[in-house]
C-alpha cells in the first residue's frame, strides 16, 4: 500500500468548512454476530474526494454509516471534524448528523411529500422539534432549501411529490436535501447503483462539483470500478471487513481491483 | 431436442390432506355433546317453524306509514356515527404513531401502548354500552363513548401494523440529517400514512352507523332504542322498515367512502 504519498499528490486544498474523517482500529459486530468491519484505520483530510470500493457485503455500507453514527462502532474511534463520534447520543450526535449530509442508494425521500418539504428535512438539526411540530420554518431554512434545488436543476420540481419524480431526479432532490443541511463532509452510499448510465454520471458529476466548488470532503461508496477511477482521487478498498487498497483512483490496476473484489474483474464490474 | 430434466418436484398433498382431516375432525368433536361439545339441534328449527314464518311474514312487510316517526332517531345515529369517529379519528393519530416501531423506536413505551389498546379492543361494544349507560344515564353521550372506545382499538391496532409493514427508507434519511423522532413523525411518516388513516378512518365510519344501530337497545340512543321499543310491541313491521332504512344507509355510506378513498389514494 501506499497511502501517504498518494494523498499528498492528490494536491488537495481543505476549505475552511470542510472537516476532517479519523477511524482509529474501528470495528463494528452487528447484534446477530456479524463482523462487518474489523480493525478499520483510516485518515481522511479536509476536501479530498474519496471512493469505497468493494463488493456488497465488503464492509462499506457499515463504514460510511459510522462516520454519523447510523451504525455506532462497537470498538475503535471515529472522529469527524471537532467531534469524536463513538459515545455521542441525543442532541449531540443529531448535532453532528446536521453536519453530515448523506445520500442513500434508495433515495430515503417521503414519495407522498412533495420536494419542497422532502428538502427541508435537510434543516431538523437546526430547528427545534416544537417549530417543525408546528409545520413552521424560518425564510432563512426556504432560501437555503431552494438555493439547494436550484444548483442540482431541480427548482421547476418543487412542488412535485417526490414519488413522481424518475430515480435521476430523485436523486438530485436527496442531493439537494443533503447540501440543505450546509454540510461539512457529504456521504454517498451507492448513490448510483440504481440509476441507468448517463443519470449515473450526471449524479457523480453532482458529487464532483460539490467538492471542487465548496470544497466538502466527499465519500462516496461505490462497486464500479471505472466511476472510482474517473470520479475520485483517492480510493479505499474493502474486502471482508478490512481495508485492501488505499491509494490513488486513478493509478489503481487490474490486478488492485481483483484483489479488492477478491475475483477476476468481470463485465458488470464497469458502468459503461 | 432433448428433454429437459428437472429437479424433483415437492409433494405437499399428503401434508394438506392431513391439515384438512385434522381440522374436519375437531369441528365435529366440537359438535358432540357427550364430550363437552355444543348441542346443535336442528330439529328445533322444524318444530318452531311457525314461530318463525309468522315473524318473517311480518318482516317481509314494511309498514312505511311509519317512516317519519323514524327520521330523528336515524338522524341522531348518523350523528352519533359521525362524532364518535370524528373524536376517534384526531386522537388516533398520535396514538397510532407511538404504537408503530418505525414512528416510535422505545420498545417499553410501544409494548405499554399496544397492551392497553389489546385490553379495550377484547371488551365487546355492548358491556362498554352498558356500564357507560349506567354511568352516564341513558342517551347518545353513553353511545358516542363506546363508538369512541371500539373505533380508537380499531385504528391503532390496525394503522400501526400497517405503518409498521410499509417501506420507511425516509426514516434514515431523516434520521441521517440529524432529525429527532418527532421531526421526522411530523414530516415524513404521517404524510406517508395519510392513506392508511383515511381508510381506517371511513371503515370505522361505517362501522359505527351499525353498531350505533344495536346501541339503543341498552339505551345508548340513537335508532336501536326504536328497534327495542317496537320489538316490545311486537311491531315487526315496524322493525322492518328500521332494518330496512339501517341497510341503505350503510349501503350509501359504504359507496360514499368507496369514492373518497380512490381519490385519497
Amino acid at each position: 500500500m501506499h497511502i501517504d504519498s498518494q494523498r499528498a499528490e492528490a494536491g488537495v486544498t481543505p476549505a475552511s468548512a470542510s472537516w476532517s474523517i479519523r477511524l482509529d482500529n474501528v470495528s463494528v459486530t452487528y447484534p446477530n454476530g456479524t463482523t462487518a468491519l474489523s480493525g478499520v484505520s483510516l485518515d481522511i483530510a479536509a476536501g479530498e474526494m474519496v471512493s469505497i470500493v468493494g463488493l456488497s457485503g465488503s464492509g462499506k455500507s457499515t463504514l460510511i454509516r459510522t462516520i454519523n453514527g447510523l451504525v455506532p462502532a462497537t470498538s475503535g474511534t471515529v472522529t469527524v471534524g471537532p467531534y469524536t463520534v463513538t459515545g455521542l447520543r441525543g442532541r449531540q450526535l443529531r448535532q453532528l448528523r446536521g453536519h453530515i449530509g448523506m445520500i442513500f442508494q434508495g433515495f430515503n425521500l417521503a414519495d407522498r411529500v412533495n420536494v419542497y418539504h422532502n428538502v427541508l428535512v435537510g434543516r431538523f438539526a437546526h430547528t427545534s422539534t416544537l417549530r417543525t411540530l408546528l409545520g413552521l420554518s424560518t425564510a432563512h431554512d426556504r432560501e437555503l432549501a431552494l438555493r439547494a434545488l436550484d444548483s442540482v436543476g431541480m427548482l421547476e420540481k418543487v412542488w412535485a411529490r417526490a414519488g413522481q419524480l424518475s430515480g435521476g431526479q430523485k436523486q438530485r432532490v436527496a442531493i439537494a436535501r443533503a447540501l440543505t443541511q450546509e454540510p461539512s463532509v457529504m456521504l454517498a452510499d451507492e448513490p448510483v447503483a440504481s440509476l441507468d448510465p448517463p443519470t449515473a454520471h450526471t449524479v457523480m458529476d453532482d458529487l464532483r462539483r460539490i467538492n471542487t466548488n465548496e470544497g466538502l470532503t466527499v465519500l462516496v461508496n461505490i462497486h464500479l470500478m471505472d466511476l472510482a477511477r474517473q470520479y475520485t482521487t483517492r480510493m479505499i478498498g474493502l474486502r471482508g471487513g478490512e481495508i485492501v487498497y488505499d491509494g490513488s483512483a486513478a493509478d489503481a490496476t487490474e490486478r488492485d481491483f481483483e484483489q479488492i473484489y477478491g475475483r477476476p474483474i468481470q463485465p458488470g464490474d464497469r458502468l459503461d | 431436442m432433448s428433454r429437459l430434466v428437472l429437479p424433483p418436484k415437492p409433494t405437499t398433498r399428503l401434508r394438506t390432506a392431513l391439515i384438512i382431516a385434522a381440522f374436519t375432525a375437531f369441528t365435529v368433536v366440537t359438535c358432540i355433546p357427550a364430550i363437552g361439545g355444543i348441542e346443535l339441534d336442528l330439529g328445533a328449527l322444524v318444530r318452531n317453524w311457525d314461530n318463525g314464518a309468522g315473524l318473517l311474514t311480518q318482516l317481509l312487510q314494511p309498514d312505511f306509514s311509519f317512516f317519519p316517526r323514524t327520521v330523528g332517531p336515524m338522524l341522531e345515529t348518523l350523528q352519533m356515527a359521525l362524532v364518535g369517529a370524528f373524536a376517534a379519528a384526531v386522537v388516533s393519530l398520535p396514538l397510532t404513531l407511538w404504537a408503530a416501531s418505525p414512528t416510535n423506536p422505545n420498545a417499553p413505551s410501544r409494548q405499554l401502548l399496544r397492551t392497553i389498546v389489546n385490553v379495550i379492543r377484547s371488551i365487546p361494544d355492548l358491556v362498554y354500552a352498558t356500564i357507560l349507560v349506567a354511568m352516564a344515564g341513558v342517551g347518545v353521550l353513553p353511545g358516542i363513548m363506546t363508538l369512541f372506545l371500539f373505533d380508537i382499538g380499531i385504528i391503532i391496532k390496525l394503522v400501526s401494523e400497517a405503518i409498521d409493514s410499509a417501506d420507511h427508507g425516509y426514516m434514515e434519511g431523516g434520521r441521517a440529517a440529524g432529525g429527532t423522532q418527532a421531526q421526522i413523525n411530523r414530516r415524513t411518516a404521517l404524510p406517508q400514512s395519510w392513506p392508511l388513516f383515511a381508510n381506517q378512518w371511513l371503515y370505522t365510519l361505517e362501522l359505527n352507523v351499525r353498531i350505533s344501530a344495536i346501541l339503543g337497545i341498552v339505551g345508548a340512543g340513537g335508532i336501536g332504542r326504536l328497534i327495542d321499543e317496537r320489538r316490545a310491541f311486537y311491531a315487526y313491521d315496524d322493525v322492518s322498515l328500521v332494518v330496512l332504512e339501517i341497510l341503505l344507509v350503510v349501503v350509501l355510506i359504504e359507496l360514499a367512502s368507496n369514492i373518497l378513498r380512490k381519490r385519497l389514494v
